[in-house]
């Protein structure tokens, strides 16, 4: 089995495959409305008008009314503008320790490995929604201590990822013919643990900032999160789930917002594939 | 006691997990204790709410708790005798409830365990092979279409999801009850609702492994060497493509137990995510520390499993 | 390669069928004699202090007292009973005849054990009447009282003077079995969703129809909504106020209606500086647009609070009052007169304060946030600042009691005993009540009440009433915001369903389900 394994060289590829430019212009064109809808529309996310509860769209309203009569798109603008900023906040505070360490414990083995290991497995083990709610709880009234203990949880996945990657690929020819030659760890890391973890590491990303989003929406769901009448992606589901006959068209629209981002972001990872 | 003794996977898979299990209880035990006591708010006021409901809380009640629980207790005397019953197998009694923890844990927690592998299972059987069959023809139709639909599926959240298969199943089509829990058929619904959004993960993930395989020189060369697909698939690609699948399947059990919260309040599921996420609400100190018990020990059975099924599918592991 | 493909994918999607095909279309056989009832109630334990509800509600347990739809207390396990003179000694009469589930007899011992039980319990509501001592005494069970106390029987009707058989309790007095004399018994008790009740052949009363009953508790209205329409319930109590207007306009299940003494109010700190001149309190009231919080979120345009008992409480309902109205431009003049000036930022001051406040309120309530969101931005419109603080329902008694509650939103249930006198004192009373007043007594509304516990005259109760409420209505301590109404959905297979506005009973003794 072990002769078997000659890992693949990367062939370099053009970066621009026909996806990822799918991928870039949709996640460009959430960017822009989140960021371009206030200077173009002129609404307030919070006005109400409760003689519009649940509208329909119109010209003047293109998304429509929510549950207390709030214009949807300046709602789902803000919210983007919020959510966005705070999912990557998150995937990256997630993201950068749990592969650094999980390099490290594959690379070092031995006591290193154990030690980071068995944290990060108490940690694990530990139920992350208690945490994220004691967090919470205690950090009262912000929105990013809300996906900071969320990446508390997160991160563990990047590492477990990584770890069991690199500790295969630390062990293969490649890799220990590139030692002998005298090659430093940075390059090594570069040149063939990157390439190798790079697109599960861009797929779990994706699927963290989606999953960072679905825990809000979740944590909402049983009341504890973001304080109304801020406009978040997960509250929004949460407060219009219960209008999902009334108005589907309102409770559509921040799903249909994730599940163009998660798209977006996965096409931009899916290609990166050899 | 020489090491001759002690079969190997004992050695490295089953003590170093008995330590982590004892690590995990001590861990559990300690910071729960303390977040708790960090958290804002009177408790005996909680735990008055979490007892008598909205209606009913008032100082009088409020009051009365106190002084039946000793709530003045120092911490550090209240974490020792914590230790000390834990030590004795009693998880103590419930504050709201007045029933022993155990008792409570063992009738949600079996319920959730039921769930979570049915979901489990249910993923493993729409994930995996379709991931494996989208990463063995990249670009494909069906490998467009599931990215269309993983990243469609892990988009709706777990209520949206439900409520969905709710209607359709339940509503227009009557094949299953809505919510509820007792019989068999009122598993259908919100097991489905939690294997669909992790399906969604492990497809995704089984592509990526299932392409990286497909694409490796020892795979092209059982082609060569005139196996056909399904033998190639057997011989080179299906411990390799496993590996990352079960490595992921530890983690997402921690997805599972945010999912099951939801899930449960929306099939009136009786579980241990409900019965924690009370707790907390409620300040119910035993509870929390029994459920996260439960929680964390029951996570480090399953990962025992994950590493002996690793080392089984990959044998360097187990070398390494 | 395509037929692999196919093949690998007709096994998974197979074994999803197989595995779900198992528990498929095998539908929980309910026959026509079970009855599925779903309610948003949780089982917390055997105890009546804490899930007393759910046992009076369902029929296995029952209380010395009963009360008709207007509130008139009717005999139940007392059969009759007496007050002497001074108000002070009640003699009860036990009903002869009645057995407990566990075959013995009701007797005046031990309705005296349960009761003292009740009394002796933290949460207990009994303890909040001015109560000697309980004793039993031949055929009757006599009650002395420190001072004449003329809710009583109301008090006594409350799910946590339940009567339960004395095996129910441990040596410790905790209940260990619910052991009740109603018409159904306790079958299959799995806390916190579920339990069954079964026929109880031995009832005194009229022989419920049903044998059995399921009771289901379900958190999420979506939930309910649902179980009433694909017909896994029978009876699903309490609607969100989208699924029940999706509900009323099928054809799928009927849907019963009816208000109840229940109001949504704010519940103001007096003593704060920004709201202690009633001038201001006024203005908070006029700024309130009840109709449109009536109309977009409770859907029900006449559920606008004009005053704080809805007009199906006949006695507490004052139609003489002028009723609270949306007035912005009158808002705004009171709080120009109360010397509030618009700063820079368009929020009030006064003396160098901006007008914020917080407004605390508790989600267990679902519409109580929504209508939070509501006023804040209500309020907002006359320039006050508000910062919403959805947290747990203890911090309103908790604040209460440091002083620090600004604003709370609530939603009080004055039927906590069927008479509304019950909760107004202990919402009222002059040093304020956890769930009432705060920083706030007025004399002559203080003698009203205390006139009013005492008399059992029904005009010169109805003076002294109408009077209470005025004054109420004037200082405004609380500004009711909206009344509510009860809703249930009932199958369309089920005759005799009724909806109680006590919130006692689902009537399940009195329903038949055709097959």
């Amino acid at each position: 089995m072990a002769a078997d394994l000659s890992l693949p060289l990367v062939a370099e590829r053009s970066f621009w495959s026909t996806q990822r430019i799918i991928g870039v212009a949709l996640l460009a064109a959430i960017v822009a409305f989140a960021f371009v809808t206030p200077f173009v529309f002129d609404g307030s996310p919070t006005r109400q008008s409760l003689r519009n509860v649940l509208g329909a769209p119109t010209v003047l309203e293109p998304l429509g009314y929510d549950h207390l009569g709030r214009s949807m798109l300046a709602r789902m603008s803000a919210a983007l503008r919020l959510s966005l900023g705070l999912a990557f906040l998150s995937v990256i505070t997630a993201a950068v320790p749990g592969i650094a360490l999980g390099i490290l414990a594959a690379w070092k083995g031995g006591w290193t490995d154990r030690l980071i290991s068995l944290v990060a497995d108490a940690f694990l083990a530990l139920p992350g929604l208690l945490l994220v709610l004691m967090f919470i709880a205690i950090v009262q009234d912000a929105p990013w201590a809300l996906y900071v203990g969320i990446s508390l949880v997160l991160w563990i996945e990047y590492f477990r990822l990584t770890r069991s990657i690199t500790r295969a690929l630390v062990l293969s020819p490649a890799v220990q013919a590139s030692q002998l030659l005298g090659f430093g760890p940075l390059y090594i890391v570069r040149r063939h643990i990157w390439p190798e973890i790079a697109p599960l590491v861009l797929t779990v990303g994706a699927f963290g900032a989606a999953s960072a989003i679905a825990a809000i929406a979740a944590l909402s769901f049983v009341s504890v999160g973001v304080r109304p009448p801020t406009p978040e992606l997960g509250l929004m589901m949460t407060e219009l789930l219960p209008y999902y006959h009334e108005a589907p068209h309102a409770l559509l629209q921040p799903v249909v917002a994730v599940f163009l981002l998660i798209l977006s972001l996965n096409l931009i990872a899916g290609s990166n594939s050899r | 006691m020489s090491n001759h003794f002690i079969p190997p996977v004992v050695r490295t898979v089953i003590l170093p997990r008995l330590a982590q299990a004892v690590m995990v209880a001590l861990l559990v035990g300690v910071l729960t204790f303390i977040l708790v006591r960090s958290l804002p708010g009177d408790m005996a006021y909680r735990i008055a709410a979490g007892r008598y409901g909205y209606d009913m809380v008032d100082t009088a009640a409020a009051d009365a708790v106190r002084r039946e629980l000793g709530l003045e207790q120092p911490a550090l005397t209240a974490l020792g005798s914590w230790l000390w019953d834990i030590l004795r197998l009693d998880f103590g009694n419930s504050l709201i409830s007045g029933a022993p923890v155990i008792k409570e844990i063992v009738h949600q927690f079996g319920a959730t365990v039921e769930l979570s592998l049915a979901a489990v299972l249910l993923s493993l059987l729409i994930g995996p092979p379709l991931g494996v069959l989208a990463g063995l023809r990249p670009g494909g139709w069906l490998d467009r279409v599931l990215l269309v639909v993983s990243s469609g599926l892990r988009s709706l959240p777990a209520f949206v999801l439900g409520l969905l298969l709710i209607i359709l199943l339940a509503r227009e089509f009557g094949w299953f009850p809505a919510a509820g829990h007792g019989s068999a058929s009122n598993l259908a619904l919100p097991a489905l609702t939690l294997a669909l959004g992790l399906a969604a993960v492990s497809a995704r993930v089984a592509r990526d492994a299932m392409l990286g395989v497909a694409q490796s020189p020892y795979y092209a060369f059982g082609r060569t060497k005139g196996l056909s697909e399904r033998q190639v698939f057997a011989r080179h690609g299906m411990r390799n493509v496993a590996v990352p699948i079960v490595t992921y399947l530890g983690v997402q059990f921690v997805y599972l137990i945010e999912g099951v919260v939801v899930v449960e309040s929306l099939f009136a599921w009786p579980g241990i995510g409900h019965a924690l996420v009370h707790a907390i609400f409620a300040r119910d100190v035993p509870m929390i520390q029994g459920t996260a018990l439960v929680m964390g020990l029951m996570f480090v059975v399953l990962n025992t499993g994950v590493d002996l099924a690793c080392r089984w599918l990959d044998p360097r592991v187990a070398r390494a | 390669m395509f037929g692999k493909a196919a093949s690998i994918l007709s096994v998974s999607v197979g074994a999803l069928v197989i595995a779900l095909g198992v528990s498929g279309p095998v539908r929980a056989a309910s026959g026509a004699e079970v009855f599925n009832v779903v309610a948003p109630f949780e089982v917390k334990s055997m105890e009546p202090s804490t899930s007393g509800d759910v046992f009076l509600r369902t029929g296995v347990a029952e209380t010395l007292v009963d009360v008709d739809e207007n509130g008139k207390p009717l005999p139940a396990l007392a059969e009759r009973w007496e007050v002497s003179d001074d108000g002070k000694v009640w003699r009860f009469f036990v009903l002869p005849g009645v057995v407990f589930h566990d075959g013995s007899n009701l007797t005046a011992e031990s309705i005296t054990h349960a009761l003292n039980v009740a009394l002796a319990r933290s949460g207990g509501l009994l303890a909040k009447a001015p109560i000697e001592s309980i004793a039993p005494e031949g055929e009757t069970v006599v009650v002395t009282l420190k001072q004449p106390f003329a809710p009583l029987l109301a008090f006594l009707a409350h799910n946590t003077t339940q009567i339960l058989a004395p095996a129910s309790y441990a040596a410790d007095d905790t209940v260990v079995k619910v052991i009740g004399t109603g018409p159904f018994s306790l079958g299959a008790f799995e806390p916190p969703l579920k339990f069954s009740v079964e026929r109880f052949d031995g009832y005194w009363g009229e022989k419920p129809a049903i044998a059995k009953a399921n009771y289901l508790a379900a958190g999420r209205g979506e939930t309910r909504a649902l179980l009433a329409e694909s017909g896994d319930a029978d009876y699903v109590l309490n609607l969100d106020p989208a699924s029940r207007v999706r509900l009323e306009k099928g054809d799928k299940v009927d849907v019963l209606s009816i208000a109840i003494p229940r109001t949504v109010l704010l519940k103001v700190n007096a003593g704060h500086p920004a709201l202690k001149d009633v001038a201001t309190r006024q203005a908070l009231s006029a700024a309130i647009d009840r109709e449109g919080i009536a109309t977009a979120i409770l859907r029900l345009p006449d559920a606008g609070a004009t005053q704080l008992f809805p007009p199906s409480v006949g006695t507490w309902h004052n139609k003489s009052i002028a009723p609270l109205a949306y007035d912005i431009d009158k808002a705004k003049a009171l709080l120009a007169e109360a010397g509030w000036t618009p700063g820079n930022d368009g929020v009030l001051e006064r003396d160098g304060t901006r007008f914020a406040v917080t407004l605390t309120t508790y989600p267990d309530r679902p519409e109580l946030p929504l209508i939070a969101a509501a006023l804040q931005e209500q309020l907002r419109e006359v320039g006050i600042a508000a910062t919403i603080n959805s947290t747990n329902s203890s911090e309103i008694p908790a604040k209460h009691q440091d002083g620090t509650l600004e604003l709370g939103l609530v939603a009080r249930n004055f039927a906590l005993v069927p008479d509304p006198i019950g909760t107004i004192l202990q919402d009222y009373p002059p040093q304020g009540g956890d769930w009432g007043a705060l920083n706030w007594s007025n004399a002559e509304f203080n003698a009203a009440i205390d006139a009013l516990s005492r008399t059992a005259d029904a005009s010169e109760g109805q003076v002294l009433r109408d009077k209470a409420v005025s004054i109420l209505q004037a200082e405004l301590p609380v500004i009711p915001v909206a009344w509510y109404q009860q809703t249930a959905a009932v199958s369309k297979k089920v005759e005799g369903a009724r909806l109680d506005p006590f919130e006692r009973s689902f009537g399940l003794a009195k329903v038949r389900k055709a097959p």
